[in-house]
């Protein structure tokens, strides 16, 4: 990794290499032609996604009877908020276990967690039959307390809309002091404090809530018994899904740091990557000592190198799993962006797999019926993901999401207007000076 | 190691170990207390019916296939004719759908002339997969043990067809207000008055039959033991299968043939919810490490907090959270 000549952190704890806060990305156009491109899939997923609130299911999608779930259920939701489970294990790392350099990348997983969990959740609301039924969620007498399905439905739109929206809160928040309104940052200083104070309180609900519907997502499958190939049907598929979502939730936010800075040419931090590469690994060989050791105990290791199909996946699986975890406890390796990358993929990819296949391929009814998605719903599905990701170049584009040196904040950068005010009270304000200032040492 | 703790952190440490040694007592308390008052367990691993539970006794070697079940059955549940495959002249589902809540499904041996027909519908199991499932209780084991749906309370999240070992549960695919079809062994038509359900009152061979299910087990198991070169493997398909159903199977050739799954004997809602129910018991334990998370995340934000406030008065600006 290019490494220029690190700058001490004036707070001690932590030697701040490249990455010291959240800069907002402030040259090049927004709207690029890939953007556009994006937001036209959006636009077209969404379209049909209210063109089915005034339809059936049926001729938007494949799922039939005895595939009752298509898509939009086990890769927008099920696989994808493995993706985005990068707040819960970036920030169980960082404040239970005080892996302080990790505060840094904390903005850049909310935000990319909290868009794969709305859009997983937009999926979910268009692809259930009876949507106007859902406000039982709110009367507790009406629930199935052992039901893993329930858990989800309340949990999930709970994370999502209050405690990652809260941790994200800080990041918006923070726009308006750089608006130079000054009402506005009286505002602010009036409710910042509440805000921290409710911050470590919020927090643990934010980590205990994610560890609850991740592993319930295993938990679902649980019920559909003997319908799931034995390699994966287990009863530890809860714990499973879990340790999935957290190393799936560490690698994708490698991958997305590592790729957005390569987009708009920012300097890489190896202290921060090695350290998220170095639990990546750690994590990704506790999966496989689960796994090998489940398979043991119910005695399905002859069926899992029997090399027929369900074990050839299986095997295929957990090579893309093993191979980031060898491959990350090399020094080297870690330190080589490009190897980085693809292994922090590999890993990702692998627990995509481990979470997508026991909903699809290893899911085997008695019926012989086939499932495959149908172009509205592939369309609906890449439009949400298109939505997600045109959401996140915004947020980089215009909040100081991305890791970043401190001195390269542009002061003179005013996203959301008042121009006249901002530019009067950007002069007047002793913010920017001094923190270049401050940062220059 | 030198640790000091000031009054106010003692206290507080003190209610945190409190809280965590009490959410991991009080599981253990509450199963101590579901055992002293008889009923150990929601979901026991093998649930014994009732001695109200009715039950259902299909006959594989009576059944001569001629099907006045089906129409019996859409005409007591409302259901409109699947005229698909006949081109729109008589009702001819290929399967149950969600216009069908009850069939008559031929096997026909490939290599010999065997066959054998049997009636797929509801197994109304002991222990219902879908009822386990369903997040708002739209599914539910009623008296007699009939399993039924209940439309104000279903999200048609299509949770039920997934649990469902028999793939009995359909979902209207075509409906904008779709309903989830399947049999509900005529609960509300004919049940609560004390009439049989539509199938079995019409059924001319005898070959499904309806009572209770002690009753239909013995008789069952009299059949076996009049002529056991009849049966297939002795036993009676749903005595035991996913913890017992309530309709029972009798046939000649095997129950795998005719359609019905291969399971094991331990009820389904007990394997998904034997971890779970000890671990969510009054929510112990997310509290418990609620509790043991909070411990941390409280004494790495003090160290947090008190490096930002000099950061602060260094610099004069607020910092990142």
């Amino acid at each position: 990794m290019k490494t220029t000549a690190p700058s001490a952190d004036s707070r001690g704890a932590t030697l701040i290499n490249h990455w010291q806060c959240g800069v907002p990305v402030t040259h090049g156009p927004v709207l690029t032609p890939f953007l556009l491109l994006l937001t036209g899939l959006a636009g077209i997923g969404l379209g049909l996604a209210a063109l089915r609130f005034f339809s059936p299911l049926g001729p938007f999608s494949a799922m039939n009877d005895v595939y009752a779930w298509g898509i939009w259920k086990t890769f927008n939701v099920m696989t994808l908020t493995a993706l985005g489970s990068g707040p819960l294990a970036l920030g169980i790392a960082a404040w239970v276990f005080n892996r302080q350099k990790l505060h840094v990348v904390m903005r850049t997983a909310l935000v990319s967690g909290f868009l794969f969990y709305a859009t997983g959740l937009i999926a979910l609301g268009f692809d259930v039959g009876r949507p106007w039924n859902f406000y039982s969620a709110l009367m507790p007498w009406r629930w199935n307390s052992e039901s893993a399905m329930l858990e989800i439905s309340i949990c999930m739109p709970l994370y999502c809309a209050v405690f990652l929206s809260f941790e994200i809160l800080p990041l918006i928040l923070e726009r308006i002091y750089y608006t130079g309104n000054e009402r506005s940052r009286a505002f602010l200083s009036r409710i910042g404090p509440n805000i921290r104070k409710a911050y470590p309180f919020v927090i643990i609900g934010a980590y205990v809530i994610p560890l609850m519907h991740q592993s319930s997502l295993g938990g679902l499958l649980l019920l559909a018994g003997t319908k799931i190939n034995p390699l994966w049907q287990s009863p530890v598929m809860p714990l499973l899904y879990l340790v999935a979502a957290v190393f799936c939730g560490l690698g994708f936010t490698i991958f997305l740091l590592m790729i957005v800075c390569l987009r708009y040419a920012r300097y890489l931090d190896a202290a921060v990557l090695t350290e998220l590469a170095n639990l990546l690994s750690g994590v990704c060989f506790v999966f496989l000592a689960i796994r090998i050791a489940d398979l043991i105990w119910r005695q399905q290791l002859r069926a899992a190198f029997a090399l027929d199909k369900m074990s050839l996946l299986f095997l295929f699986e957990s090579a893309m799993i093993l191979a980031p975890a060898i491959a990350l406890r090399f020094r080297r390796v870690r330190e080589t962006p490009r190897a980085l990358l693809n292994m922090s993929v590999l890993a990702c990819l692998g627990g995509m797999l481990y979470r997508f296949i026991p909903t699809s391929i290893a899911y085997v009814p008695l019926r012989s019926t086939a499932y495959f998605p149908s172009t509205p719903e592939l369309i609906m599905a890449a439009g949400y993901i298109a939505l997600g990701s045109v959401a996140f170049v915004l947020a980089v584009n215009y909040f100081a999401v991305l890791p970043g040196e401190a001195g390269s904040w542009d002061h003179t950068f005013r996203p959301f207007g008042w121009p006249g005010k901002a530019s009067q009270s950007s002069i007047a304000g002793p913010i920017p000076t001094a923190v270049v200032q401050e940062r220059a040492i | 190691m030198n640790v000091i703790l000031s009054r106010r952190q003692a206290f507080k440490a003190m209610i945190g170990l409190g809280g965590t040694v009490t959410s991991a007592l009080l599981p253990a308390a509450a199963h101590a207390a579901a055992d002293s008052r008889g009923n150990s367990e929601e979901h026991p691993a093998h649930p014994i019916a009732p001695p109200d539970a009715v039950a259902m006794l299909f006959d594989s070697t009576v059944c001569t296939g001629c099907k006045a079940c089906m129409p019996a059955c859409n005409e007591a549940n409302g259901l409109p004719t699947d005229t698909l495959l006949s081109g729109g002249i008589w009702d001819m589902p290929t399967g149950l759908n969600a216009k069908t809540k009850n069939i008559i499904e031929l096997y026909q041996d490939p290599q010999s002339d065997n066959f054998a027909f049997v009636k797929k519908q509801c197994m109304h199991c002991l222990d219902p997969a879908c009822v386990t499932g369903c997040p708002f209780g739209s599914l539910v084991k009623r008296d007699l043990g009939a399993v039924t749906w209940n439309s104000s309370l279903c999200i048609g999240c299509r949770y039920c067809e997934v649990a469902c070992p028999f793939e009995v549960p359909q979902f209207q695919w075509e409906n904008w207000n779709p309903k989830i079809v399947k049999c509900e062994f005529c609960y509300d038509q004919r049940l609560k008055e004390d009439m049989q359900p539509a199938c079995t009152s019409v059924c001319p061979t005898g070959a499904v039959i309806f009572g209770k299910r002690t009753d239909l087990l013995a008789q069952a198991k009299e059949r076996i033991a009049a002529t056991p070169e009849k049966y297939f493997e002795n036993r009676v398909y749903g005595e035991y299968e996913a913890g017992g159903t309530q309709v029972l199977y009798l046939s000649s050739v095997s129950f795998q043939k005719l359609g019905l799954p291969k399971l094991g004997t331990t009820s389904i809602g007990h394997y998904a919810t034997k971890v779970t129910s000890v671990l969510y018991k009054w929510l112990a334990g997310p509290a418990l490490v609620a509790g043991v998370f909070g411990f941390f995340i409280r004494r790495n934000w003090e160290r947090h907090e008190t490096e930002r406030r000099e950061h602060e008065k260094k610099t004069g600006f607020p910092d990142q959270l």
